[in-house]
C-alpha cells in the first residue's frame, strides 16, 4: 500500500503553496482584532465576513488553522439567532462555502464551541445554498 | 429540548443526503475486487472529508463518505449509568443481528455506540430518501426507547421493593 501513499502524499492541490504558521500568524492576529472590533460595535455581518477572509486551508500549518478557527467561532457565536438569516443573505456564495466548512469544523469540538449555535448556522446556510455547500465541504481537499 | 433536536436532525438529514451519492467502484489495488472504500481505506483519493455533527458532547454523529460507501456512526445520549448500560445492551442486541438490518455495521467505530455502513449496492436496491429516513427515524426512536426502558425498570424495581418490604410491615 505504501507506494500508493507516496503517489498521493496528502492529496491536496500541490500547486497551492503551503504556508507556515509563522507566516500566517500575523494575519490571524490582525483579523482577530478587527473581528473583535466589529463584534463589540454590533456589526455582526462585517465580523463574519472578515473572519471568513483568506482562511488557512489544505496543507497550511495546523496550528494556524486552530487559531483561525477560534476567530471564526467568536464571530459566529456573537449574533443573536434571529440575526443569523439576515447575515447569511449578505454573504457571497464562496463565503457561504467557507462558512459551511467552519461550521462542520466547529461541530467536531462540541466541548469547546456551542453546537446549537452552529446547528442554527448550518440550517440557515443550507436554506440558501441547498446541498451544494455541504457537497463542497465533503469533496474539497482545502480543509480549513 | 426538542428545539435543539430538530436542527440537529435536519443537519444530519441534509448531510446524509449530500453524502449519499454513491457509485459502483472497483478496487484500485486488487484486481476484480469490489470493496467499500471507506472500510478498505487503501486509496486516499476515493475518500472524502469526514464530518461530525454534534448536538452536545454526548450526542454526535460521524459521517464518513467515500466514492462507493458511506459510514455513519451515532453516539447515543447516556446521562447516567443506567442509560449507559441500556444503550450498550440495546446496541449489542441490534449489532448481533446486523445482517437482518442490512445496513447495520457489526461493530461500532471507536468512540461511538452504533455504526451503519451504506454501500452503492444498498442505494441501488433501496430508495435513497428512505435510507435517510430510516437513519433519522432510528435516531429519534433510540432515545425514546432507552428512556422508556429506563422508566419501566424503575417502575418494576419499585413494585419489587414494595412487595418485598410488605412482608415486614
Amino acid at each position: 500500500m505504501a507506494d500508493f501513499d507516496d503517489d498521493y502524499e496528502d492529496f491536496v492541490d500541490t500547486s497551492i503553496p503551503a504556508r507556515s504558521e509563522y507566516e500566517l500568524n500575523a494575519g490571524i492576529q490582525d483579523r482577530s482584532n478587527q473581528v473583535r472590533g466589529f463584534v463589540s460595535s454590533g456589526r455582526f455581518a462585517e465580523a463574519v465576513a472578515k473572519a471568513l477572509e483568506d482562511p488557512p486551508a489544505g496543507r497550511d500549518a495546523q496550528g494556524a488553522k486552530d487559531k483561525n478557527l477560534q476567530v471564526v467561532m467568536e464571530a459566529l457565536a456573537a449574533p443573536r439567532g434571529t440575526d443569523i438569516p439576515v447575515i447569511v443573505k449578505q454573504l457571497a456564495p464562496y463565503q457561504l462555502d467557507t462558512l459551511m466548512k467552519f461550521v462542520y469544523r466547529g461541530m467536531a469540538y462540541p466541548e469547546a464551541f456551542n453546537p446549537s449555535v452552529l446547528l442554527t448556522w448550518h440550517e440557515k446556510v443550507t436554506e440558501v445554498t441547498g446541498l451544494g455547500s455541504i457537497v463542497r465541504v465533503l469533496t474539497d481537499r482545502q480543509t480549513v | 429540548m426538542s428545539n435543539t433536536l430538530r436542527p440537529y436532525l435536519t443537519a444530519v438529514r441534509a448531510t446524509l443526503t449530500a453524502a449519499m451519492c454513491l457509485e459502483n467502484f472497483s478496487s484500485q489495488v486488487v484486481e476484480r475486487h469490489n470493496k467499500p472504500e471507506i472500510e478498505a481505506q487503501t486509496t486516499k483519493e476515493s475518500l472524502l472529508t469526514p464530518v461530525v455533527i454534534s448536538r452536545n458532547e454526548n450526542e454526535k454523529v460521524l459521517i464518513e463518505p467515500s466514492i462507493n460507501s458511506l459510514r455513519i456512526s451515532i453516539k447515543i445520549k447516556q446521562a447516567d449509568d443506567l442509560e449507559r448500560v441500556l444503550a450498550h445492551m440495546f446496541t449489542r442486541f441490534l449489532m448481533m443481528r446486523a445482517e437482518n438490518f442490512v445496513i447495520l455495521r457489526r461493530k461500532a467505530i471507536q468512540g461511538y455506540d452504533i455504526s451503519f455502513l451504506i454501500t452503492n449496492f444498498h442505494t441501488e436496491a433501496m430508495f435513497k430518501h428512505k435510507l435517510v429516513d430510516f437513519i433519522i427515524q432510528f435516531m429519534e426512536e433510540v432515545d425514546k426507547e432507552i428512556s422508556e426502558m429506563k422508566l419501566s425498570i424503575n417502575a418494576r424495581a419499585r413494585i419489587v421493593a414494595e412487595s418485598y418490604l410488605s412482608q415486614f410491615s
